[in-house]
């Protein structure tokens, strides 16, 4: 901004007027929830909508402490989410550094595999998940719904690591190598740290996805496994809405999500554009 | 073809002592000969050694045998065989056939790591995530050496390649030539039996690359360890080896000392590739103790009895202006300062004369010139082999 030529007045107010009016639709649902969360439902339904009001705090200590408390929800969405993220590590980072790095027969052919997999739209995938879980009793398990998530995460996890080990020298590695690292260590001690900026990016995204995951929890959980996005639809009913609850409760949902993304905003834009350069030509 | 001794040629004018530019530390006295007897210095001997990329045979069947504590130079053009063969002694590269021997034990299938070879690489392959110190110790962490330990190597071989005052930085903080430095203080950390360098000095800018060459020399020479070194600068080549292996298209084409190998080229390739400016090469026909090129015949000290077509080959600084000889037509003159190049057209084919003074000719101007008969190197005009 100060290095360069300042841009020109008329041209700055324009670019924050758009700029805001792409920040207003964006934040327009997320402000009137956060403004419902704090409504009595009273005021919720008030016609035209009600700008001032005495904010109550009913609502929240509703769905924290009261009959319809989503925390075992909360606490559901996070095992399911940490499950589902671990595990896409523990198996993504070694088959993405095999994809980047070794030779081995239909190597092509796999990497066509992983991609394809993330085509298929996962509402057809629904009921034939359902009747194998079911088979197998993995319906309203934690153990089911990670798997299914492992089956759409994983993918997509490999596909965007490979780009950050295809990104680390070879030669690298066979200093390690002959450093007498052995290809473990050469892996641990020189490969992960350098492509730790993608480890993160792959976590959030992996994390994010379970987390905001809504169709395979409702479908393949149940009273046990109740993730917190199917508790909040429990507040849509045929007889009423209770929309300041529902709010509420996507307040305290949305919050580990919003803090997660403040805390590693900076490793997600990177990783995008990263993504973005090299996933696309390379791959194919 | 495997051909032992004759080191230590070259390398006498330039084992003399040179200070590093940055430490005062004091090394031992280089020796003028490698000392075989120093301990972990290893002997190499590859035989038959094919190495094939699918269809392409980058190797076909290499032979050499390297004795402790020689440096030894692979030279040839990029895409000769040399880096190929040198990452087949480090264990990066399988071979298709043939064994990689060293002190007599067959390591062909043996991983890098076990071998006790070090690598300095190209691109130096510094790990950037880690500081100088941690670099170097690397080699010696991995194989449990203690903390003390390894501060005291790391120290000992920062201070022989003059950088114990960066220790704490980040390779990304370092300059080319610094970095170079750690790349080698990493290799000689660990006392290896065998340091296999691939064009250290090519990301060098000139004047450092000229002032680490002798300080190369000079390390391998007070370490005593058997060194294979990978480049295609024919100049290092000469300065730096005991032995030189010349590669040409997967084969190795002529082995020997430096002087060998620019006094008697075994090939045409090798006296073109060997020298600046390369060797002066004429088609001609040779009888008795004469060629004649063109118009002109001159004296040659081997003898032929029957005539036949050979290519004449002259070493510009063998060259001279004289009253006969080979007809020529002077197309320019280079003044270097120190000595000049003179270009000439002899029959129809551009040659050049080295000469330590620009001598006062005209473009376009007739001259003859001439060159001692045991000065002529003869090659098979349809093998290139060396004739005579």
């Amino acid at each position: 901004m100060n290095t360069a030529a300042p841009t020109p007045l008329p041209r700055q107010i324009a670019l924050y007027a758009v700029a805001g009016v792409g920040l207003a639709v964006w934040a327009f649902p997320v402000v009137w929830g956060l403004l419902t969360s704090f409504k009595t439902e009273r005021d919720v339904l008030a016609y035209p909508p009600v700008w001032i009001f005495t904010p109550t705090l009913a609502n929240y200590r509703e769905v924290l402490f009261g009959a319809s408390s989503i925390v075992p929800n909360l606490v559901s969405s996070l095992i399911v989410a940490t499950l589902a993220t671990a595990l896409t590590l523990v198996f993504a980072i070694p088959a993405a550094y095999a994809m980047a790095r070794l030779r081995f027969p239909a190597k092509r052919g796999t990497g066509f595999y992983v991609l394809a997999t993330q085509m298929l739209p996962p509402v057809g995938l629904i009921i034939p998940y359902y009747l194998v879980l079911q088979k197998i009793g993995g319906l309203d398990t934690y153990g089911g719904l990670t798997v299914i998530y492992l089956t759409f995460s994983l993918p997509f996890a490999i596909w965007l690591l490979v780009s950050y080990f295809e990104d680390v020298p070879v030669e690298m590695e066979e200093a390690a190598l002959l450093d007498r690292a052995g290809r473990v260590r050469a892996l641990w001690h020189v490969v992960l740290p350098q492509v730790k900026g993608g480890i993160a990016v792959t976590t959030i995204f992996v994390f994010l996805n379970a987390w905001n995951e809504f169709m395979f929890a409702v479908v393949l959980g149940g009273n046990r496994v109740r993730p917190v996005t199917v508790a909040m639809f429990n507040f849509i009913s045929v007889e009423q809405t209770q929309w300041a609850k529902l709010a509420a409760g996507a307040m305290l949902a949305m919050a580990p999500v919003i803090l997660l993304g403040m805390v590693a905003q900076r490793h997600i834009v990177k990783g995008l554009t990263v993504g973005a350069v090299k996933g696309g030509g390379r791959r194919a | 073809m495997s051909i032992r001794g004759g080191s230590g040629e070259a390398g006498d004018g330039l084992s003399r002592p040179l200070a590093f530019a940055d430490t005062d530390v004091d090394l031992a006295p280089a020796s003028a000969t490698p000392d075989p007897a120093k301990v972990g210095s290893a002997s190499v001997r590859i035989e038959g050694v094919v190495k094939q990329h699918g269809a392409t045979t980058v190797l076909h069947g290499i032979d050499l045998v390297i004795a402790p504590g020689e440096f030894f130079v692979l030279l040839g053009p990029s895409g000769s065989g040399k880096t190929t063969t040198l990452r087949i002694l480090a264990g990066l590269e399988s071979v298709s056939a043939g064994r990689v021997l060293m002190d007599g034990a067959d390591v062909t299938t043996r991983e890098p790591g076990a071998r006790d070879v070090a690598m300095v690489f190209q691109s130096y392959a510094l790990y950037p995530h880690m500081t100088v110190e941690q670099n170097i110790g690397f080699p010696l962490k991995m194989v449990g050496t203690s903390r003390d330990e390894i501060a005291r190597a790391v120290g000992g071989a920062a201070a022989k390649v003059g950088i114990g005052h960066l220790l704490q930085r980040a390779p990304g903080q370092l300059s080319g030539g610094q970095q170079q430095r750690v790349a080698l203080a990493r290799a000689i950390v660990r006392q290896p039996r065998l340091f296999l360098l691939d064009e250290p000095l090519s990301n060098l800018d000139a004047k450092l690359r000229l002032e680490t060459r002798l300080e190369l020399r000079r390390l391998q020479r007070s370490l005593g360890v058997t060194t294979v070194y990978v480049t295609h600068d024919q100049e290092e080549a000469m300065t730096l080896a005991d032995r030189i292996a010349v590669f040409m298209d997967g084969r190795i084409v002529q082995v020997g000392s430096p002087r060998q190998i620019f006094a008697r080229p075994l090939s045409i390739d090798v006296a073109a590739f060997i020298g600046t400016p390369p060797m002066n090469l004429l088609a001609g026909e040779w009888e008795r103790h004469a060629v004649s090129v063109g118009s002109s015949t001159v004296a040659v000290a081997a003898e032929s009895r029957t005539p036949r077509d050979v290519v004449l080959g002259i070493r510009p600084h063998d060259l001279r202006l004289a009253e006969g000889g080979l007809r020529a037509r002077v197309e320019g003159v280079e003044d270097l300062g120190d000595s000049a190049i003179v270009d000439l057209v002899v029959d129809e084919r551009l040659v050049k004369l080295k000469t330590d003074r620009p001598p006062a000719l005209r473009e376009g101007e007739a001259v003859f010139v001439a060159f001692a008969p045991e000065d002529a190197h003869l090659f098979d005009s349809t093998t290139g082999a060396r004739i005579g």
